[in-house]
């Protein structure tokens, strides 16, 4: 579900996650994408924050109010952190800044949808032959102990966790060094290289995919 | 520009009002003198008439009833004048001495007015009668005198009142000129700043009363508004001309590939060149946006207690790597043992350290060295990033933190030229001082934070 009220861009939206085989509505208006979320059950809602007839922040509020649990995403040109922290406190579950990529809308979408509505407490993460004990703090591979710094070790648990999905250069940002801003050095780049360095290269298959001008992916080799 | 009226100023109302107060105040004090002063007059005319009337009865008491009549004679003789009245009649009711005859009268004092008397007067009389040695003896006296008295006192309230509702008036309208002429001014100040003079100030007396600490409030918010306006008239035209480029570079790149892709070549590149551009143009107006958010000031509200070696721990960690994978070297220097609390907002504090951080990163030549240093003085927690690259040049470091500012030698680096003015923005938020200094070589920021506790 789409609730946005500028044409150009639920075009451009709705047409990305069709292509992507996805179906999506479209609702250019804030009271009529609440009824039609209150109706129906769907996977994610995209939700503008300046809408007419009802702003984005309310209609959250009040979909949270009617105990409706679809995931919510807000996009909005409203780039400040209070902006987002409001988004956040009003019942949205993420937030995107325009202008945004396509992919990078939709590797948050991806992460929405197949986020289980509740969420398991696993103690060991396994990808292959990697494995993440959660509680021991500890990362082997086929079989090997890897020492992994404190931040390396948040790094590796939450591609680990989005296993198979994209995670966005932004999504690795504020995940695991909460950052929510731009830095303008190869932050998140030399901190992947620095655990492929451990995880990837001392063994044959690669775990850690970089997906071209998006993000990174953790999976098995296909 | 209008102008209040006189009439209908705020001094002038005050002053009336107070004045109608006054007089109020005034008329009551009066009225309960005047109620004082009638008891106190009429009690002594009872104490007079008492007296007369004991004089004249003791008369008989030593003697007969003829001294009586010619006692009586000789006092109503006397007094005829000052309006006392002598009577004495024998028990049939006839007059033996006097200047009047009485109508019947119950014995002891009584006020009886002079028709039911006989008498041609105005005032009301005071009237004692009793039995003297089996005849009826009546003495009274006029009320005129106490009249007088009183009239006199009525008069006096009366002109009183004109005096000081007269002077309150005046008073008021010369305290209300006074106070209008400055609120004029304040008026007259803001009329003409309204209209885009923004140097115009309130002229100020220097006495320290009310309306000059107003005045003196006003200006400074003026100063700030006429501060803020500058800023924003210089950024906007530096927007123009700092946008103006990439857009212009957008244009092209754009005319580019749409020529291309008439002659059917592959347009991928310049595609992809045209997206860069426009991400460098939003990021510019993210971090303008940014900046004038944080400049509002509404995070205030969400200020912590944080320890700043967290934050200084946590960005060597983040860029201790980063910076080695560019060869330089990253060096945390005298994290102090104690907790270096402030009040602050985390997010910000962080992206500040970060951007100091990143600029000596990206402006230093391979292999620098950089240092992080947290240091405690006096009531201050400053932090310092020194660098031994390129420097700044001492007459550009007040520049530096200008929006959009950026030193001739780094405009092929890519950035914004807003990161150090965001650093001025965050610094500012919390209260914090920052300064910049020649490291020899390199420079040495500095940002000291007001310490918590």
């Amino acid at each position: 579900m789409l609730i946005e009220d500028d044409q150009k861009t639920a075009e451009y939206v709705a047409r990305g996650f069709s292509e992507a085989g996805h179906v999506c509505d479209v609702v250019r208006d804030g009271r009529d994408g609440l009824f039609q979320l209150t109706r129906e059950p769907y996977d994610v809602a995209i939700i503008d924050r300046m809408l007419p007839g009802l702003d984005g922040l309310s209609l959250v509020k009040a979909l949270r109010a009617a105990r409706v649990n679809t995931p919510a995403l807000f996009l909005t040109s409203i780039g400040g952190v209070d902006d987002r922290v409001d988004g956040l406190e009003a019942g949205g579950d993420d937030y995107l800044v325009k202008p945004f990529a396509f992919s990078e809308l939709a590797a948050r979408v991806n992460a929405l949808a197949r986020r289980p509505p509740v969420q398991e407490h696993k103690t060991i993460l396994r990808v292959a032959d990697l494995e993440l004990d959660l509680v021991r703090r500890q990362a082997t591979r086929a079989g090997q102990t890897i020492e992994l710094q404190p931040r390396e070790f948040t790094l590796l648990e939450v591609l680990m966790r989005g296993e198979g999905r994209v995670l966005t250069r932004t999504m690795l940002l504020e995940r695991v060094w909460d950052f929510h801003f731009d830095p303008k050095t190869s932050v998140v780049e030399t901190h992947i290289s620095r655990l492929r360095a451990k995880i990837d290269r001392p063994f044959e298959a690669q775990l850690i995919h970089t997906v071209r001008n998006t993000g990174y992916s953790l999976h098995a080799p296909r | 520009m209008r102008r209040a009226s006189l009439l209908r100023s705020t001094p002038f109302r005050l002053a009336l009002t107070f004045g109608c107060l006054v007089l109020v105040a005034f008329l009551v004090a009066g009225g309960v003198t005047y109620r004082m002063l009638d008891r106190g007059l009429a009690r002594q005319l009872d104490a007079s008439v008492n007296e007369t009337y004991s004089v004249v009865a003791s008369t008989y008491a030593q003697n007969d009833v003829e001294d009586l009549i010619a006692a009586v004679n000789t006092y109503s003789s006397l007094r005829s004048a000052d309006r006392s009245l002598f009577a004495l009649l024998d028990p049939t009711g006839m007059r033996l001495a006097g200047n009047f005859t009485p109508p019947r009268l119950a014995e002891g004092l009584s006020t009886i007015d002079p028709k039911t008397l006989g008498i041609e007067d105005k005032s009301a009389y005071r009237i004692r009668a009793g039995t003297v040695g089996g005849n009826w003896l009546v003495v009274g006296q006029s009320f005129a005198d106490v009249e007088g008295l009183s009239r006199i006192e009525l008069i006096s309230l009366g002109w009183a009142s004109l005096f000081v509702i007269a002077i309150a008036i005046a008073g008021g309208a010369f305290l209300a000129v006074g106070a209008q002429n400055r609120l004029d001014a304040v008026a007259k100040t803001m009329f003409d700043v309204s209209n885009g003079q923004l140097d115009k100030r309130i002229p100020l007396t220097g006495n320290g009363d009310d309306i000059d600490v107003v005045s003196g409030q006003i200006n400074h918010a003026l100063d700030r508004l006429a501060a803020l306006v500058e800023g924003m008239r210089q950024v906007s035209s530096d927007i123009a001309h700092e946008l103006k480029t990439p857009l212009n570079r957008l244009k092209m790149i754009l005319n580019d590939a749409v020529d291309k892709d008439d002659r059917g070549e592959d347009v991928g590149g310049l595609l992809s060149d045209a997206s860069a551009e426009s991400d460098q143009i939003n990021g510019t107006f993210d971090a303008l946006l940014r900046i004038s958010q944080i400049e509002a000031g509404a995070r205030k509200t969400r200020f912590r207690m944080i320890d700043l070696n967290e934050i200084v721990a946590f960005l060597g960690e983040v860029y201790v790597d980063v910076a080695g994978d560019v060869g330089h070297r990253l060096e945390l220097a005298s994290l102090s043992s104690d907790r270096a609390i402030v009040m602050g907002d985390r997010e910000l504090l962080t992206q500040m350290f970060a951007n100091l951080v990143e600029n000596a990163i990206r402006h230093c030549r391979y292999g620098s060295e950089i240092r992080i240093a947290l240091d405690r003085e006096a009531n201050k927690i400053v932090l310092s990033v020194s660098d031994n690259g390129p420097g700044i040049p001492a007459e550009e470091h007040d520049k530096v933190f200008r929006r959009l500012y950026r030193l001739d030698k780094s405009r092929t680096t890519p950035g914004s030229g807003l990161g150090l003015s965001l650093v001025r923005a965050i610094a500012d938020l919390h209260s914090a001082e920052i300064s910049l200094a020649d490291n020899k070589p390199g420079v040495r920021i500095s940002v000291a934070i007001p310490a918590y506790g």
